[in-house]
């Protein structure tokens, strides 16, 4: 590869992309003009911007206590409220006094007809004081739940055409029974005869308009109480200082910087994340698509410049545009905030200090930038490389747009923190880390250890997907793609006419999700029913886990084979195997067993890995313990029934459907994350990509189903004896121990265990090997001069 | 020059295995001009395509400047200009810039690219337009351009696949009137056209290729005598109709 070359077709994109007035824009002059003009609207809104009064009613508030006095004249005294005249002026309260107070004063001058006049809203709250005593006593009679709920719903619908935000009903005599309760504290006796009343507020906090108003009137009840108390205290002789007996003391640490930190750590990993994806696309689309579109790939492609050396030099100038943009767009929104909010803080009451993050943490928001940055520009890249046209190449950032907001979504949840685990998940662990090191720079020395996991397997995901470009690029049908008529019903017509002995890799995929589809929809139906004895549940358990083996993973895999390809042979792998492998698929579940337990074990101690809950296990476990279920069917249900549903489809019509096109790694590696991903639970999901890389192997090998579900029975067989007895082997500590009662393996049997593996898996490696060579050779003779040519050649050439 | 040998192409698409090319075997030597005649879609660009190393073969031999495509597509490529209707040349860039461009991945040093740029653009009378962006340009000034870019590193062997389509009779003429002064200096080209006339006036040789089959190949004269039928068009329509009732014939029996 010529570095030279990579170069030059880095500088004339690079210089292409800036001579387009549309990238230009979108990388510089949007993000400077955009933020300001966000500031500045924002400003204009909120001074534009007035709240709603909400509508309060009040019955019987006469009957309220003269001191301290809640309502005066226009409504709730303003001292009740915390923001003073301000708040009381957004409650508009409607009381039977002022009600019939304004009838008495102009009578007859108004119609009681309109909607919302205060007489219709008292006669609303009224109804609804009615419909509530009625449910009440519902309540007290213990009448029929489904009477109750009658009323309930009632009593809510009525609420919400009632036009009140929230209603308080003061009860009868309310004044007199807290005088007497006042009265008796006084004198130091207690009246029981005469329990206080309690004064109702009804709301309806599904509806924001009455969350508002009750908290508001919430807030000035309390306020109010407060100061009853205060006065009942006084009248009792108390100490002022028994009202509030615990004395609790909130205390702020948070400095100005660290509520910015705060607001920025949430901020800069979100719009980093989008920026950098939004940045890396337009140019990706232009570079990838636009160049088919403007019919210059070709002139391009009869260049001596090798395709890598294309992809790499389109990917650099993505990648610059990218991580430019990025850059733009946090450093403008960064001092847009940091300027709004010094001009507003004149006129807030509690100012925030958007100061910008220290050096430190911008570094680290620079360098976590580029593997980000690099990631989205390759998949960009390959996407708009797949696409024929620009407009094409659009449709597909939707999708990838939701995945990634998806996740970023996700990583702005203040509960969740960066684990070993998310380090290696791609977007959601340099979301993560930067937040973390954002938040505070004291808690960046224990963030210092993700680093290297997070930058090592962003890069890796970078580099796959920039294979992934440059496979696009070696792909006659992707680069000569022409726009081609689909239809329906001619495609459905060439899928039964163009069968192949095996499926086509979008078939394989297609099997995958649903099988993983069947999975999800079943997850409620398919849950055992767990009542009954342990055996009786046992049983259940035992059936369900049958016929989910059976339905939701044998079935789409064989009828797939038998509606898509012309041999269940070839795609089900239906030969017959040498003794050889058989022996191979047997050895090696012996050997990989004990290395399985111990690694996963090792990852779920480590933290790598959370720890499977333990509820449904130890279910498992007191099942496979239970004497009473014969551990045949057992074997037949854990063992037997997987190892032929499972290599079905997984072995069979997926790996059929993966191989072909002779990318056998690929399809081994692809296939063994699918095993993975369906095992749900993240220690078993891991296991089980592993063994699939194994059972991949014995499969691809061997061309024949039968070493692969060897392996995979005496696997789970060897796993459910293990979990049951642990083969009655005694701990001897030093080829095996005993935690938690489970058998565990030590060194020299971990060591014995690698060596066998490693032996097994490299012969069939290098047996493979061998046998590509001599495909790849004699496929090559196709393409050689016919003899007499080769007569006709000079000597050496 | 260019050995093709049983040259065969398939593609895949909806409607099953579709065969583009079908056991092609031609020669062409230095100082000749190939043409190729056939209608649209009767796999010319499929097999210019092959020759450039742009696509590959399904099986077959073909081979350029004593390179064999599948064995070393780099060096094909530094050894063949290729012009085509489907080899644009960029919007945002200026006649100089493309030409240099390509120049530089031809790796051709410095000193003697700006020498042969000199050189070209008094040749193709382009210095008008040296400084111009492509989107400014006509489509003669376009196909100057392209020709530029097809010629900078010198190549033996030159492809023409379908260079005049959609140009005015001047800019065509030009074109015609730049191969003829190609072979003029021992370029070996192959020239692809669906126009008799192009052919009659150019090339040394012709083979009329039809639904990825050559039906015949060899001089005017000698197809002419061969069909006797001394009128190149309707000696076209006679080869091609042949071909057709050939491929009738298999699919009925």
């Amino acid at each position: 590869m010529s570095w030279k070359n990579v170069r030059l077709i880095f500088l004339r994109e690079v210089r292409d992309q800036l001579r387009d007035r549309r990238t230009l824009f979108m990388i510089t002059i949007l993000p400077v003009l955009l933020y300001p003009m966000l500031g500045l609207g924002m400003v204009e809104m909120m001074l534009t911007f007035s709240e709603q009064r909400r509508v309060v009613v009040v019955l019987n508030a006469d009957q309220m206590p003269t001191s301290p006095k809640f309502f005066d004249e226009s409504g709730i005294n303003e001292k009740w409220f915390s923001g003073g005249a301000d708040d009381a002026s957004r409650l508009q309260i409607v009381t039977d006094l002022s009600v019939n107070a304004r009838k008495e004063d102009d009578t007859g001058d108004r119609s009681g007809s309109k909607e919302n006049s205060p007489a219709q809203l008292l006669q609303n709250g009224k109804a609804l004081a009615e419909k509530l005593a009625e449910l009440r006593k519902a309540s007290d009679d213990r009448g029929s739940s489904d009477n109750l709920s009658e009323i309930q719903d009632r009593l809510s619908n009525a609420f919400v055409d009632s036009g009140l935000q929230a209603l308080v009903i003061v009860p009868e005599g309310y004044a007199r029974s807290i005088a007497a309760l006042q009265d008796d504290a006084s004198i130091g006796v207690d009246h029981d005869n005469d329990p206080p009343r309690s004064l109702l507020v009804i709301r309806n906090s599904a509806d924001d308009k009455s969350a508002v108003a009750f908290s508001r009137i919430q807030g000035a009840l309390n306020r109010w109480e407060d100061e009853l108390r205060a006065q009942t205290f006084e009248k009792a002789a108390l100490r002022p200082a028994l009202q509030k007996p615990a004395r609790l003391q909130w205390v702020e640490v948070a400095r100005g910087e660290q509520v910015a930190a705060n607001v920025w750590s949430k901020m800069f990993p979100a719009m980093i994340v989008i920026m950098a994806l939004t940045g890396a696309f337009y140019p990706a689309i232009d570079l990838g698509a636009g160049e088919k579109e403007r019919g210059t790939m070709e002139t391009l492609l009869i260049s001596p410049a090798r395709r890598v050396e294309l992809v790499l030099g389109k990917f650099g100038t993505i990648l610059m545009f990218s991580i430019g943009t990025a850059l733009m767009n946090l450093l403008s929104m960064g001092f847009t905030g940091k300027h709004l909010a010094s001009a507003m803080a004149g006129g807030m009451a509690n100012t925030v200090s958007l100061e910008l993050p220290g050096v430190h943490a911008l570094m680290w928001l620079v360098i976590l930038l580029i593997p980000l940055a690099a990631l989205f520009s390759a998949l960009c890249l390959a996407l708009a490389t797949f696409a024929k046209s620009t407009k094409e190449g659009q449709y597909y950032l939707t999708p990838l747009l939701m995945v990634i907001m998806g996740l970023t979504m996700f990583c702005l949840s203040p509960a969740v923190e960066i684990t070993p685990l998310y380090s290696v998940i791609p977007v959601v662990n340099i979301a993560l880390l930067l937040k973390g090191l954002l938040l505070s720079t004291t808690q960046s020395g224990a963030l210092v250890v993700y680093v290297a996991p997070v930058l090592l397997s962003s890069l890796g995901y970078s580099a796959l997907a920039l294979w992934w470009a440059i496979d696009l690029y070696n792909s006659e049908g992707v680069l000569f793609r022409e726009a081609e008529k689909f239809d329906v019903r001619s495609w459905l017509r060439s899928l039964n006419r163009d069968k192949e002995p095996v499926p086509a890799n979008h078939e394989a995929g297609f099997c995958f999700i649903l099988i993983l589809l069947l999975q999800f929809v079943a997850m409620s139906y398919m849950r055992p029913d767990l009542s009954g004895s342990d055996v009786e549940a046992g049983r259940k358990i035992l059936q369900t886990t049958v016929i989910q083996q059976l339905t939701m993973i044998a079935c789409p895999a064989i009828f797939m084979g038998l509606l898509l390809t012309t041999s269940l042979r070839a795609t089900f792998r239906l030969r017959m195997p040498s003794v050889n492998s058989m022996l191979m698929g047997v050895g090696l579940a012996v050997l990989a067993h004990p290395l399985s337990i111990e690694l996963s074990s090792f990852m779920v101690q480590s933290g790598i890995l959370p720890p499977p809950p333990m509820e449904g296990l130890t279910r498992i476990n007191e099942l496979l313990q239970s004497s009473e279920l014969s551990p045949w069917l057992i074997i037949t249900v854990f063992a037997v029934t997987p190892a032929i549903c499972e290599e079905i489809a997984f072995r069979g019509f997926i790996l059929s459907g993966l191989a072909r096109g002779g990318r056998l790694k690929i399809a081994v590696l692809v296939s063994s994350l699918m095993f993975g991903i369906i095992h749900m639970i993240p220690q078993q999901a891991f296991n089980a990509a592993l063994l699939g890389l194994v059972l991949g192997l014995l499969a691809v090998h061997s061309r024949s189903l039968f070493p692969a579900m060897a392996f995979h029975l005496c696997n789970n067989a060897i796993a459910t004896f293990h979990a049951k007895s642990g083969f009655g082997i005694e701990a001897d500590g030093v080829f095996f121990s005993r935690h938690d009662g489970m058998l565990r393996y030590e060194l020299p049997v971990l060591i014995l265990c690698v060596f066998g593996v490693a032996a097994i898996v490299l012969s069939m490696v290098s047996d493979l090997r061998k046998e590509q060579e001599v495909k790849r050779a004699n496929a090559m003779k196709a393409f050689n001069p016919p003899t007499k040519f080769a007569r006709q050649m000079p000597a050496g050439a | 020059m260019i050995r093709v040998h049983g040259l065969t192409k398939e593609f895949d698409d909806f409607n099953g295995v579709f065969r583009a090319l079908d056991n092609v075997s031609f020669e062409v030597q230095p100082g000749e001009i190939y043409g190729l005649l056939g209608p649209n879609g009767a796999g010319k660009t499929t097999c210019l395509r092959i020759l450039s190393t742009v696509l590959r073969p399904t099986r077959g031999f073909a081979e350029v400047a004593g390179i064999n495509v599948m064995h070393d597509a780099e060096a094909v490529r530094r050894n063949i200009g290729f012009m085509s209707c489907n080899t644009g040349i960029y919007d945002r860039m200026t006649a100089r810039e493309m030409v240099e461009y390509f120049g530089r991945l031809y790796g051709i040093p410095e000193e003697q690219l700006q020498l042969r740029i000199e050189e070209l653009f008094e040749i193709l009378q382009m210095n008008e337009i040296r400084d111009r962006l492509g989107s400014k340009m006509s489509t003669g000034m376009k196909q100057k351009v392209s020709i530029a870019r097809t010629i900078v590193h010198d190549p033996p062997v030159i492809i023409f696949d379908e260079p005049t389509s959609g140009l005015d009779v001047l800019v065509a003429r030009n074109v015609l009137q730049t191969v003829a002064s190609l072979k003029e200096q021992g370029k070996c080209i192959i020239f692809s056209t669906h126009i008799m006339r192009e052919v009659e006036k150019l090339c040394d040789r012709i083979a009329v290729i039809h639904r990825g089959r050559i039906v015949d190949e060899g001089t005017l004269p000698e197809l002419a005598d061969r069909h006797d039928q001394p009128d190149v068009e309707e000696l076209f329509f006679d080869l091609i109709r042949k071909r057709d009732s050939e491929l009738t014939e298999v699919t009925v029996s």
